[in-house]
């Protein structure tokens, strides 16, 4: 029972969820913004959940007083400090709970956010060292989209010359192919295939192929 | 304001019945179904306004309004349009199989603003208003569409690659062991990933992307999961699995359990590996790179659906020293794992995993399924290449049948 109630659930919701799709009647809708209205639910029951787990892994931490647990006594506090500060007067702009939200955790995402630049330039030089045929082909795609995203660098290279007009003339040309073609088409390759990929795992789900999200083993034909 | 009051009250009492038109109301109201609207739940009001509108003292027009009523069920007033308005949608009804409406349209009259506004004020009272209702017409009722008509493509399309997958899996099962799956690097790698953990005595990092339990992506990542813990179990190394959705935390918290109790180490699962830290996306990494950093893992894993912070959670993996394997559909997001991660599952091999992995004869025989489906997109693709291009280069018939072969696919 364990393991068939989940699946006949799983099936009758799967079956009605590909269905509702094709069927834009009251009939189909109604139930279907139903289910999203639930799942937003039990969502909100499941951040319960996940703030309990919160709490208690920082809570474990600085009770054994295990390796940096001063930080899991910031998260409390900040998390406790939040609460009080939300519940207590509100979080519409204006209240403290917004000045908080505005000026530190926007700031901190956006620190976070920007070390990706960093990132980039440390991923693109290990990435462009050309050490085979694939590698140079990818610096000389990538040095060609670079400077025909930016035609004025050209100028800036080679000066008003007339390698430098013809360059900045095509290299936008040439760069928007690169980008429009072969990506493209690599692209829409790798969406074909997820395409495919996400059908046949639903598929499996819904029949109930596959089980192992159920913990009933890897399913398949046990 | 008494002499109002009680003639709102008396006219309001004398909507709940049907009853013959009010001096001064619209007529000749018609109600039909919205043809735009697909859902049944809207019609379309079409009314005449009154030649005069009648003066009641102390009050003033403000509109019309539609009034639509079920049944058995009390009159609900729709939206008030300005006087001048003839027509209104009328929306939030039910199509079949539900009761059909009565439909009337009526000229509002209120207080004067201010007027309103002094008794708005009074504790409990409400300002009030004047109906003058047209004769009700009905019984009508929204006509909800059963079909999506320009869906019919992708329909066809879905049932043809369900039926053979289907059709695959019955054929193939008793044979899946003879079914050639080509080596995935990604996944060979997993066991050698577990061991370097086992032998280092160090922790496994997963990672199972940021979108919700709602995403098929998500599922393929748990689904991995499952397999890995299975085996992560076997040699009892640990598995943390730091959670941005709450739901996922606890659908992947059952499947370590499951997976540990399978492999017969229940006591060396800990739920405390596998935890939530905030639905914040750049929140999220920060707190991962710190895990990463302070626990220095043996692997790290990357599976499921990745926005911008793919790479700086890959690169903070790499800069650690970690054996990295990633897995994602999120096209956007291949590059970065590419050049940051050894190993990287890319779109389908995500979903082909959990069938690698565990080698079960059905899941086997899907993927035999899913290759003689892309191998008809594939010629789909060419004749659609070859059709457009007939479009563009002749005309007349063939030329006709070609560009309706490519906008049937295109719609």
């Amino acid at each position: 029972m364990r393991l068939q109630v989940p699946l006949v659930i799983t099936f009758l919701v799967g079956l009605f969820m590909a269905v509702q799709f094709f069927v834009p009647h009251e009939l189909a809708q109604g139930p279907y913004d139903a289910l999203l209205a639930w799942s937003r639910i039990v969502g909100a029951f499941a951040l319960v959940l996940g703030i309990g787990s919160l709490l208690r892994t920082h809570w474990e931490k600085m009770r054994r007083r295990r390796r940096d647990w001063p930080y899991s006594l910031a998260t409390i506090g900040s998390f406790l400090a939040m609460c009080v500060i939300g519940l207590g007067w509100g979080h519409e702009p204006g209240t403290v709970f917004d000045w908080v939200f505005q000026n530190v955790q926007v700031p901190l995402d956006a620190t976070m956010f920007s070390l990706l630049a960093f990132f980039i330039a440390s991923a693109a030089f290990r990435t462009f060292r050309a050490r085979s045929t694939e590698a140079t082909l990818l610096l000389v795609a990538a040095i060609v989209v670079m400077l025909g995203r930016v035609p004025s660098s050209l100028i800036v290279l080679f000066g008003q010359s007339g390698l430098g007009d013809l360059l900045s003339d095509r290299l936008p040309d040439i760069s928007e192919w690169l980008m429009n073609v072969p990506t493209i088409a690599a692209k829409r390759g790798i969406i074909f295939g997820v395409a495919l990929g996400s059908i046949a795992t639903a598929l499996r789900i819904i029949l109930g192929i596959e089980r192992s999200h159920l913990g009933g083993g890897g399913g398949g034909g046990e | 304001m008494p002499l109002s009051l009680a003639l709102a009250l008396l006219l309001l009492g004398a909507l709940a019945c049907a009853h013959a038109a009010d001096p001064g109301a619209p007529t000749q109201v018609l109600a039909v179904d919205d043809p735009e609207e697909n859902r049944g739940n809207a019609l379309l009001v079409s009314w005449t306004a009154p030649e005069e509108l009648l003066h009641l003292p102390g009050m003033e027009p403000v509109g019309h309004q539609v009034i639509s009523q079920q049944e058995g069920r009390e009159p609900v007033l729709g939206p008030v349009v300005p006087v001048e308005v003839t027509e209104a949608p009328l929306d939030g009804l039910k199509p079949w199989p539900w009761r059909p409406y009565q439909v009337g349209v009526a000229v509002r009259y209120e207080l004067p603003p201010e007027l309103a506004a002094a008794v708005s004020a009074l504790p409990g009272v409400e300002p009030p208003f004047v109906l003058l209702q047209s004769d009700p017409f009905g019984p009508v009722q929204p006509v909800g569409t059963w079909y999506f008509t320009e869906r019919t493509n992708i329909l066809v399309l879905v049932v043809i690659i369900c039926a053979i997958v289907l059709a695959t899996l019955y054929a193939v099962r008793g044979a899946a062991e003879k079914v050639y799956i080509r080596p995935i690097a990604g996944l060979e790698a997993v066991n050698d990933a577990i061991g370097r953990a086992t032998e280092m005595g160090k922790p496994i990092v997963y990672i199972s992307g940021l979108s919700g339990i709602g995403d098929i992506a998500t599922i393929a990542a748990m689904l991995i999961l499952g397999h890995l813990s299975r085996r992560a179990a076997a040699y009892e190394s640990d598995v943390i699995v730091p959670c941005q959705d709450p739901m996922v935390m606890a659908a992947e918290r059952e499947i370590v359990r499951q997976a540990y109790t399978e492999a017969g180490k229940p006591d060396a699962y800990r739920p405390e590996n596998i935890f939530y830290l905030t639905d914040s996306q750049f929140g999220y990494v920060a707190a991962v790179d710190g895990i990463m950093v302070r626990e220095q893992p043996a692997a790290c894993f990357y599976m499921g659906y990745f926005f911008a912070e793919a790479l700086i959670l890959a690169e903070t993996g790499n800069q650690t020293g970690a054996i990295q394997i990633a897995g994602t559909d999120a096209d956007t997001q291949l590059p970065f794992f590419i050049t940051a991660c050894d190993y990287t599952l890319m779109g389908e091999e995500l979903y082909a995993a959990s069938a690698y992995l565990s080698r079960q004869p059905l899941l086997v025989a899907q993927l035999r399924g899913q290759d003689i489906a892309k191998t008809i997109i594939a010629a789909i693709l060419i004749l659609g290449v070859g059709a457009a291009t007939a479009a563009a280069l002749t005309s007349g018939r063939l030329a006709e049948l070609a560009e309706r072969f490519v906008a049937w696919f295109a719609s």
